[in-house]
């Protein structure tokens, strides 16, 4: 037998032995082994002198020493004591108040849920399963369509793989060889335009066809208001806000108001008008923000670069292009951006103006569910895509603000730091073991020869760049029916990426696709895993096939995602360009 | 019975390893987030900390190999695999740990000793920097934990041959898993009624072992 033959042996053995249902690490480093020892059989040699084994070392060592996979497990740890850490269903209640004057708001919060909760954590099974409980029953009691109850919390359990920081992104980019920061801020606007395209099916569908999930009853959605704040209005004024500005100026009337502990202190009132500037102090923040980086930090960062470096070598030698990030604001800029800001002004404006009662209980109940996880994720991401650390020290960094932020909730005991601890000790081992049998492995492959005839038999096919695309993504739609992720990114992809090159594809646009190709393997039935989950908590006169109806759609709606960001590669690639150059 | 004890004697071992050096990524975490004060606050990075993170990352998945295992959590296609009936699931496994794994590990065992023998040879340091950390400690880690994965892949042996006589998988460890978390979120959740919480909950595990076959193995509606 030919070398490149027994490679493409290989191939097909692998796919036989996982279906047979042999844990993947270690049928990959077996079939390397074997196939590798003939690769590299040599009569002259001894039998324990054979290559292979050093190969086989060498490839372990890699993997120990990758400086890429080595934040895995920092941001699984993360994922995991947030997940603890954080009250789902508190969450849950507040968003549902928040959105309570949208149509379809139980389907909205569920799936604002699923996004924010999909940022901590990357498992499917658990949010389901955890929605299921929290948000199928309500909407189902509420009356909504089965399909659109089903179809939003499986679609939305699935989102938690393709939202950064993933632990998905991290593979791909360890087999890729591409940075990982670069991925992130390339799946960065996919995975929230996805989450947005469902948002507005679900609104659409709702206005079209307001019985699929009729208004809540009026005493779901009253935001339960204390006393002392009825009384506070009355003595004050119906605007909260004028009125705890009033109240700290003269706070006489305010202090004779009965809390439930006990009378109302002024600093109570101070703590009441922080919690009133929060959405001031957000919108505020992010503007300036975006102020800061585009206009002021590289502006400095150029000043310093001219003045702290000494040209060596051939003098006006230029360097390498800067990044558009690093030229300076483009000319659009200070256009948009005084009509965002504008616009936002005169929301805020808007919202002060209506600031009663229940928006101030709504505020307070966000504030508390939802900030401290919102912060720290946005915080670790906006470190990491602004290039102020790496990857590993913001998945550091983060995993600690993680353990910060559930100490300060109260919500983490000895016991969930130790399961924490364990189940990311299990995840880690898991995937890097998976990495340990696949490097020996693809090693091999390409020894062989397998790699080269698998790349001369697609090229000899004369394919367009477009039908090489649509023909692997295809394949890995195929493939993310009886497989799980983790072998697919790190066995299957790694044979398409050569062949990227030869077509022109751009690895980091190709990769973001098959995230979001992923998803909708999922969702499709009748194999994904997420519609069983939800099936088990459902009560039983759900059945199966509502569910799977119910995802068609959003099958549906990834596809047109897919084709968008085919279409409009900016949506992918602007982010990661603007900020590290192309 | 005997096996059994002795089965959960070698679970016991490699869980304890396991856990031991799960304990790394708390050290990990700390070393990464002092490194980060030092490096962007104080302005005084360390030389050797890139070692280091590589030496407590690398030992902390090398040293979990046989703690997953002995848990089954290594991924494993089980889309077929979890519908079969126990005996052909042994069967099966039998013959793959034997013609797959067995020699795989053994190899790297094998290999492992020499490459970390030679590094103890030459007093071997990192090259990353100029005056780099010692790594021949790091390298042993590999037979060590070559040794351990294959202590408990014996023991997964002896589980399939058990299985195969008595048609019945023999018991694991009890340890933490994923889908636990649902008890935690609802165990003390305000807004959802107590009825379908105690359910949730109760049910958890199940719901996770039939959604994994998919339909193809257990009734959904029991």
């Amino acid at each position: 037998m030919s070398d490149p033959a027994l490679g493409l042996l290989m191939l097909g053995l692998i796919v036989v032995v996982i279906m047979m249902g042999f844990p993947t690490a270690f049928t990959l480093m077996g079939l390397g082994m074997f196939f590798g020892y003939i690769a590299f059989y040599d009569p002259t040699h001894l039998f324990t002198e054979n290559r292979v084994f050093e190969l086989m070392v060498q490839r372990t060592y890699g993997a120990m020493t990758n400086d890429v996979l080595i934040s895995i497990p920092l941001f699984v740890l993360m994922g995991y004591v947030m997940e603890r850490g954080a009250l789902v269903d508190k969450m849950f209640y507040s968003i549902q108040l928040a959105f309570r004057n949208v149509p379809a708001s139980l389907a909205v919060a569920t799936l604002i849920v699923c996004t924010f909760w999909g940022i901590a954590s990357g498992l499917v099974g658990a949010v389901v399963v955890l929605m299921g409980v929290i948000a199928f029953n309500p909407m189902l009691r509420a009356g909504y369509d089965v399909k659109l109850a089903s179809g939003v919390i499986t679609a939305g359990g699935t989102l938690g793989i393709l939202i950064p920081p993933s632990v998905m992104i991290i593979v791909y980019a360890a087999v890729a060889g591409q940075s990982v920061v670069k991925l992130y801020a390339a799946a960065m606007f996919p995975g929230f335009f996805l989450a947005l395209l469902y948002l507005v099916y679900i609104i659409g569908w709702a206005l079209i066809n307001p019985k699929i999930a009729p208004k809540l009853p009026e005493e779901q959605t009253k935001v339960p208001v204390p006393d002392w704040l009825r009384k506070f209005q009355a003595s004050y004024s119906n605007n909260i806000f004028v009125g705890l500005l009033k109240a700290l100026v003269s706070p006489g009337k305010a202090m004779t108001l009965q809390t439930d502990h006990g009378r109302l202190t002024y600093w109570e009132l101070v703590k009441n008008l922080a919690a009133a500037l929060v959405p001031f102090i957000l919108v505020a923040g992010t503007l300036a923000t975006v102020w800061w980086y585009v206009v002021i930090h590289q502006q400095v960062a150029a000043a310093e670069a001219v003045s702290g470096l000494e040209q060596l070598g051939t003098p006006g030698l230029s360097g390498p292009a800067a990044s558009p990030s690093e030229q300076g604001p483009p000319q659009g800029f200070y256009l948009w951006f005084g009509l965002i800001a504008l616009l936002c002004a005169i929301w805020q404006i808007r919202y002060y103006i209506r600031l009663d009662a229940e928006r101030l209980e709504v505020i307070k109940l966000l504030t508390s569910s939802v900030m401290p996880l919102g912060i720290l994720t946005v915080v670790v991401l906006a470190v990491i895509l602004f290039g102020i650390t790496t990857a590993t020290e913001s998945a550091g960094v983060g995993a600690a603000g993680a353990f910060l932020l559930a100490f300060q909730a109260r919500t983490l005991d000895w016991k969930r730091t130790k399961e924490a601890v364990f189940l990311t000790a299990k995840t880690t081992a898991m995937v890097c073991w998976l990495f340990v049998g696949s490097a020996l492995f693809s090693g091999v492959f390409a020894i062989l020869g397998g790699q080269a005839l698998v790349e001369q038999w697609v090229l000899s096919l004369n394919m367009s760049p477009i039908q090489f695309m649509i023909l692997s993504q295809a394949i890995i739609f195929l493939l993310g029916w009886p497989l799980e992720w983790t072998e697919i990114i790190v066995i299957f992809v790694p044979i398409f990426l050569p062949l990227l090159k030869h077509f022109g594809i751009d690895p980091v646009l190709w990769g973001v696709l098959v995230f979001v190709n992923l998803q909708a393997a999922f969702l499709s039935p009748p194999v994904a895993m997420s519609a069983f989950y939800l099936k088990g908590v459902a009560p039983s006169h759900v059945t199966l096939n509502q569910i799977f109806s119910g995802m068609m759609p959003y099958m549906a709606v990834i596809v047109v995602c897919m084709i968008i960001m085919y279409l409009w590669p900016g949506l992918t690639l602007w982010l990661p360009n603007y900020l590290y150059g192309g | 019975m005997n096996v059994q004890k002795l089965l959960h004697g070698i679970d016991a071992i490699s869980t304890w390893v396991g856990k031991a050096a799960a304990w790394l990524i708390i050290i990990l975490m700390t070393v990464v987030c002092v490194e980060v004060f030092k490096r962007y606050i104080l302005n005084a990075p360390t030389a050797w900390i890139f070692d280091l993170d590589n030496m407590l990352y690398g030992s902390l998945f090398m040293l979990c190999g046989a703690y997953t295992l002995a848990q089954n959590a290594h991924v494993r296609g089980d889309f077929l695999y979890s519908s079969m009936k126990p005996r052909t699931q042994a069967m099966l496994d039998l013959v793959l740990y034997i013609v797959f794994f067995v020699p795989g590990i053994a190899a790297l065992i094998y290999a492992g000793t020499y490459f970390a023998a030679d590094s103890w040879r030459i007093a071997e340091h990192s090259n990353v920097t100029a005056d780099g950390p010692p790594v021949y400690h790091f390298k042993t880690v590999i037979p060590i934990a070559g040794a351990f994965v294959m202590l408990q892949g014996i023991a997964e042996i002896m589980r399939a041959v058990v299985c195969l006589k008595t048609g019945e998988w023999p018991s694991r460890l009890h340890d933490v898993a994923e889908i636990d978390v649902v008890g935690e979120q609802l165990a003390n959740s305000q807004y959802v009624d107590a009825e379908s919480r105690k359910v949730a909950i109760e049910r958890a595990k199940e719901i996770d072992e039939v959604a994994r076959q998919r339909g193809m193995g257990g009734d959904l509606n029991k």
